[in-house]
């Protein structure tokens, strides 16, 4: 398999009506009044505020703006909004602010020089957010995680990845650039650099340690089950580059699953008790 | 035996688990069937249940004879038709045993059923987990002519499609449970065991999403030449009429004579490399 770009390239017509037809399938079968988002500014999360509203109608649809005073860039900000009014969703903002500093307060142990753990607040309280007006408005909460954080873990567990749906989860980044392009939006914002706003100037290519073109072909080798030697060969990057990226891929499934428990019983949540969604 | 017959190409969603909301829009379409003036109504693969019920399906297996092919043959009767549905097939000798299998029900009754030989265990199949495979191809004689049967996965293991045949089969039968990833597959596969085969071939798949996966419908009836003859949308119920007409296999036969040139000698040769593979 010749590991080029265009591996990645896809029937962007067919997988902008496959993933409407699962967001409109899945909210009219949840008996759901429509969908709830968190509307950071970025690229992610402006194609699944984009594709709700093309499923459902906008009206449906409700963008939540959650920033706080550390991460606060007004640039994020008018990109949600110029999203949420190319394609008519509703927005919300709340600055989460004074609840982050209370929890910053209250927390015994908090430790204001771990930005991880401190970060991994403001993606867990954006969730609350999100799922308060699900509960509220009848509504479900749709994620913007793309395939690339999703199969590197670089993602907030029951943080930013927790959601009723997740549209996106099978594109991998560069693949939902294309299909903002697709949707039209702006070259400039479909290339916007990602982050997942836990600390000032945090970018993810940066700390993935490779830009996403290199990163989503590695990933698409090894999802296809290439040898590392291969794809360093083919990508002419250092074998310990793939061989990292490997290691993180196999090492967080556990971010990707329900709890693990001991097996004990005859069938068992996880594992064995194999029952379908349902959502109606 | 009619030489022309009409097919209905029902290409539902199917509500999962609920087998009485199935069974109600079997009945919707089979009427509509036979107000198209069809003979035979096709519905796709565990039509019955839908595809996507892991180990629900201990509950919504049924043995054939059952409540739901009664149900079914009741409806053949009143109305006529003959129609090929899909459903767990519960064993009359065990507990647990399942089937994944295809009825073929007419007017007087239960005509066969065939059940699935090949059961997909790999990517987001899970079949082999729940289903003994079947051990037997199907062709019936019937008043609409030889018919034979085989379900989804089957159509990729073109002996299945060829025994059929070779039992006298005309036109066969594929229904299906296909998702969209594999739609260029289905539509290479189905127009080849057509054509190998110089048989009429009906493949009938569900739509609909049932946990994220999404099955793209596109049945088909393909002429003994493997041209497309009718085509059912893409992705959202349909209901296709066409006709089968038995005289077109003659001169396909003749055109291309597969069976003529059968080599059977290579089927022993294929049997003992498979054997060793």
């Amino acid at each position: 398999m010749k590991l080029t770009p265009s591996v990645l390239e896809l029937n962007l017509t067919e997988v902008e009506n496959r993933i409407r037809r699962f967001i409109k399938e899945y909210v009219e079968n949840a008996g759901a009044d429509g969908i709830v988002l968190g509307l950071s500014g970025g690229i992610d999360s402006g194609t699944v505020a984009a594709l709700s509203s093309l499923s459902l109608g906008g009206d449906r649809v409700i963008g939540l703006m959650l920033p706080e005073k550390e991460t606060y860039n007004s640039k994020d900000i008018d990109d949600a909004k110029f999203v949420a009014e190319k394609f008519g969703l509703k927005t919300q903002i709340c600055d989460i602010t004074p609840v982050l500093e209370s929890f910053y307060k209250a927390i015994p142990i908090f430790d204001p020089a771990d930005r991880l753990c401190k970060g991994n607040v403001k993606a867990r309280t954006r969730m609350i957010y999100l799922y308060y007006y699900a509960n509220k408005l009848n509504k479900i909460v749709c994620g913007s995680s793309d395939k690339s954080e999703t199969m590197m873990g670089y993602f907030t567990k029951w943080g930013d990845a927790a959601a009723d749906i997740s549209p996106l989860m099978d594109l991998y980044k560069t693949q939902v650039r294309k299909l903002a392009v697709h949707l039209g939006f702006p070259a400039e914002l479909a290339a916007k650099p990602s982050t997942p706003a836990l600390w000032p100037d945090q970018l993810a290519e940066t700390e993935l340690g490779m830009k996403y073109e290199t990163l989503d072909l590695i990933l698409y080798g090894l999802e296809r089950f290439m040898t590392p030697e291969e794809i360093a060969q083919q990508l002419r990057i250092k074998k310990t580059l793939v061989e990292k990226v490997k290691s993180r891929w196999l090492a967080i499934e556990h971010k990707r699953r329900m709890p693990l428990t001991p097996k004990i019983e005859y069938r068992t949540a996880g594992t064995d008790f194999r029952l379908p969604r349902h959502t109606y | 035996m009619k030489r022309k017959i009409k097919l209905a190409l029902a290409q539902i969603s199917s509500r999962r688990e609920n087998k009485k909301e199935n069974l109600r829009k079997i009945e919707e379409f089979t009427k509509k069937a036979k107000e198209a003036a069809a003979d035979l109504v096709i519905f796709p693969e565990l039509s019955l249940t839908g595809y996507v019920v892991h180990d629900q399906i201990y509950e919504l297996a049924e043995t054939i004879p059952g409540p739901s092919t009664q149900r079914i043959e009741e409806l053949a009767k009143k109305t006529g038709m003959h129609i090929i549905f899909g459903m767990p097939e519960l064993s009359k000798k065990a507990e647990a045993t399942i089937f994944n299998t295809a009825v073929f029900v007419g007017p007087k009754g239960i005509i066969g059923k065939y059940r699935k030989m090949y059961l997909p265990t790999h990517s987001v199949f899970e079949e082999k987990r729940y289903f003994r495979p079947g051990y037997q191809t199907a062709a019936f004689n019937t008043p609409l002519g030889n018919i034979g049967l085989c379900i989804c996965y089957d159509l990729f293991f073109p002996e299945v499609c060829r025994l059929t045949r070779l039992k006298g089969a005309e036109l066969i039968i594929s229904i299906s449970a296909s998702p969209a990833i594999r739609r260029s597959y289905f539509e290479i596969l189905t127009a080849a065991r057509a054509l190998e085969n110089t048989a009429f071939l009906a493949f009938v798949n569900l739509v609909g999403v049932e946990d994220g996966l999404q099955f793209w419908g596109g049945s088909r009836l393909i002429s003994p030449t493997g041209d497309v003859l009718a085509k059912a949308k893409y992705d959202e119920e349909d209901f296709v009429t066409c006709e089968v007409d038995y005289s077109d296999i003659r001169p396909a036969e003749t055109f291309i004579p597969t069976l003529r040139d059968l080599r059977p000698e290579l089927f022993d040769e294929l049997k003992r490399h498979s054997e060793m593979f």
